[in-house]
């Protein structure tokens, strides 16, 4: 069974600054694999060890993505397909899901996608859906509970207040959220052979065709939030700060 | 001129609040607002909008297929200037997959949608929530509308008009249905919320977190470990940058350390309070009023002086 995880590099949120002017700076930022992504890898790989086959990590970025790519390497993955994309040439969503699309049937024999619900660093969860729309395959949103037997996928899904187990025949596109499973850890072995094995590099521009959706969708700014908020401390015994609080809550008008 | 405005939500919860969207946009394109409703028209809709009902021969809301496939059929023959989506995890699913099939534009999950040169904006988080991405698409395109993003227009629908398509068999089969937890919007428009995070040590005494909400009137949330880890809480009860975005007049976060990945979900809440025995925890930073102490004393001190007014 051939398995493609779609594998994200993402900025370190937590540690990304914000310039004088307040714009992020994406410069030299640490970058990861998208939290979220761990869950599809983990995933996949599991799915690998029970019924036989390869990984396949894709990912779409520029040339610091190697970095998300050896960590999902390290995880387990087979082989791995970069799509390179420097900054100023990164798609939006639709576009990103038509490249990786595009990727998926050049690898060929692909029986199963594997993406998360989100990246962490944008989370709009909407590229996965994406790509199996441009592969006309279909797709189970927000997996937590995936079997295949070869032929089928069959999920767990809770979605609306409601689990449903959701089935479609193979090739198809899951999304897995976290609860899915706990993310292995890499062993350092695992990790020094991960760097040895080989990642292909595919050129963006190779993988556009005539058919390239191009909607005209950029991102115009990105600045920080300012979050003023009062932050004061209630004191004393248990007692005596609730009531403090207590207080502080009916002047502001919130009970 | 333009075509119409959409606006389409999957929980009846969010339906006024993306209808009042859509009519805003609307304004600004000098086009035609309609709220679409599939498969039957939710009672006590509030739209101002003309109501158009989507039926399929299957159940379109049954899956995110056929309800991105009704929506398909329905703009393929009218034309649209803007589709606009509530935010569920559903409605990101069917504003992808209408995205990708009439290859528009999707500005993803946000707030404050303008016209700008006959572009569609809107503003985003982005980085957990830490920094503002403002994206902007030609039209048509299609966007998910922040819950509490709008104020759900206070008015009885127009008159619904109904319209047949035919949407193939769904390439996803349900084979079992079992009820789960509350449903997510319950909480996305909660007016007050008490939040439970790792600081309870055993499931039996959020007991602590639900008093407290009874005195208060509020939701009771928790942060992911708590429904995912956990299992104390459906995962409908999470808040946070993969759960439910709030906006709580009261936003109460109990044992709660507060990671981005949850702050960002609760940052448009009116007043946050924390409660947290750490004082070093991040939590703290991003609250208007904090007490440091054991959340079993805390809570049930606080709870009283409640109750006493």
């Amino acid at each position: 069974m051939n398995i493609v995880v779609l594998v994200k590099s993402a900025v370190d949120e937590a540690e990304l600054k914000a310039d004088q002017s307040g714009h992020p700076v994406l410069k030299g930022a640490a970058t990861k694999m998208s939290a979220f992504d761990m869950n599809g890898v983990e995933e996949a790989v599991k799915l690998k060890e029970k019924n036989g086959g390869t990984v396949i990590v894709l990912t779409l970025g520029g040339p610091e993505a190697k970095k998300a790519i050896k960590e999902a390497m390290a995880m387990g993955g087979t082989k791995a397909v970069h799509v390179l994309a420097e900054a100023a040439d990164a798609p939006d969503s639709l576009g990103t899901a038509y490249c990786l699309a595009q990727a998926i049937k050049r690898i060929g024999a692909v029986d199963l996608v594997v993406s998360s619900e989100g990246a962490s660093d944008t989370y709009q969860g909407e590229v996965g859906a994406m790509v199996a729309e441009f592969l006309d395959l279909p797709f189970i949103a927000y997996a937590k509970k995936v079997e295949t037997d070869g032929v089928k996928v069959r999920c767990e899904q809770g979605l609306r207040g409601t689990v449903r187990v959701l089935e479609a025949r193979l090739p198809a596109v899951v999304s897995v959220v976290s609860e899915a499973n706990v993310p292995r850890y890499p062993t350092l072995l695992q990790v020094m052979v991960a760097g040895k094995k080989a990642i292909e590099d595919v050129p963006i521009a190779s993988l556009k065709g005539p058919d390239y959706p191009d909607t005209g969708t950029v991102v115009v700014d990105v600045s920080v939030q300012s979050a003023s908020r009062k932050r004061v401390i209630f004191d004393g015994t248990p007692e005596e700060a609730a009531r403090k609080l207590a207080g502080a809550l009916k002047q502001e008008g919130v009970l | 001129m333009t075509g119409a405005v959409l606006s389409y939500s999957e929980s009846p919860d969010l339906a006024g609040e993306v209808a009042a969207a859509g009519q805003e946009v609307a304004k600004m394109l000098g086009a035609e607002a309609v709220s679409l409703e599939l498969d039957e028209v939710s009672p006590g809709l509030l739209t101002a909008n003309k109501v158009v009902l989507v039926k399929g021969e299957l159940p379109l809301e049954a899956i995110a297929d056929s309800a991105a496939a009704g929506i398909l059929e329905l703009v393929k023959a009218r034309g649209f200037g803007a589709l606009l989506i509530a935010e569920t995890r559903f409605g990101t699913i069917v504003a992808a997959k209408v995205a990708a099939r009439l290859r528009v534009g999707s500005l993803g999950k946000g707030k404050k949608l303008r016209v700008d040169e006959g572009r569609l904006v809107i503003e985003r988080d982005v980085y957990g929530g830490r920094f503002t991405a403002t994206v902007a698409s030609r039209l048509p395109c299609v966007a998910v509308v922040q819950a509490g993003a709008y104020e759900a227009a206070d008015a009885s629908p127009g008159p619904a008009e109904s319209v047949a398509v035919t949407v193939g068999e769904p390439k996803v089969a349900i084979t079992q249905t079992k009820q789960g937890q509350q449903g997510e919007a319950g909480i996305k428009s909660a007016l007050k919320i008490v939040s439970a995070g790792r600081g309870f040590a055993r499931k039996e005494d959020l007991v602590i977190a639900q008093d407290l909400a009874s005195a208060l009137g509020a939701s009771l949330g928790c942060s992911r470990p708590l429904s995912s880890d956990l299992g104390w809480m459906g995962e409908e009860a999470h808040i946070g940058l993969t759960g439910a975005y709030v906006h709580p007049q009261l936003y109460v976060a109990i044992g709660i350390s507060g990671q981005l990945q949850h702050v960002a979900g609760i940052k448009d809440s009116k007043v946050i309070v924390a409660i947290n025995k750490d004082a070093h925890a991040p939590i703290f930073q991003v609250a208007d009023y904090g007490i440091v102490g054991d959340l079993y004393e805390v809570v049930p001190a606080l709870t009283k002086a409640l109750k006493q007014g």
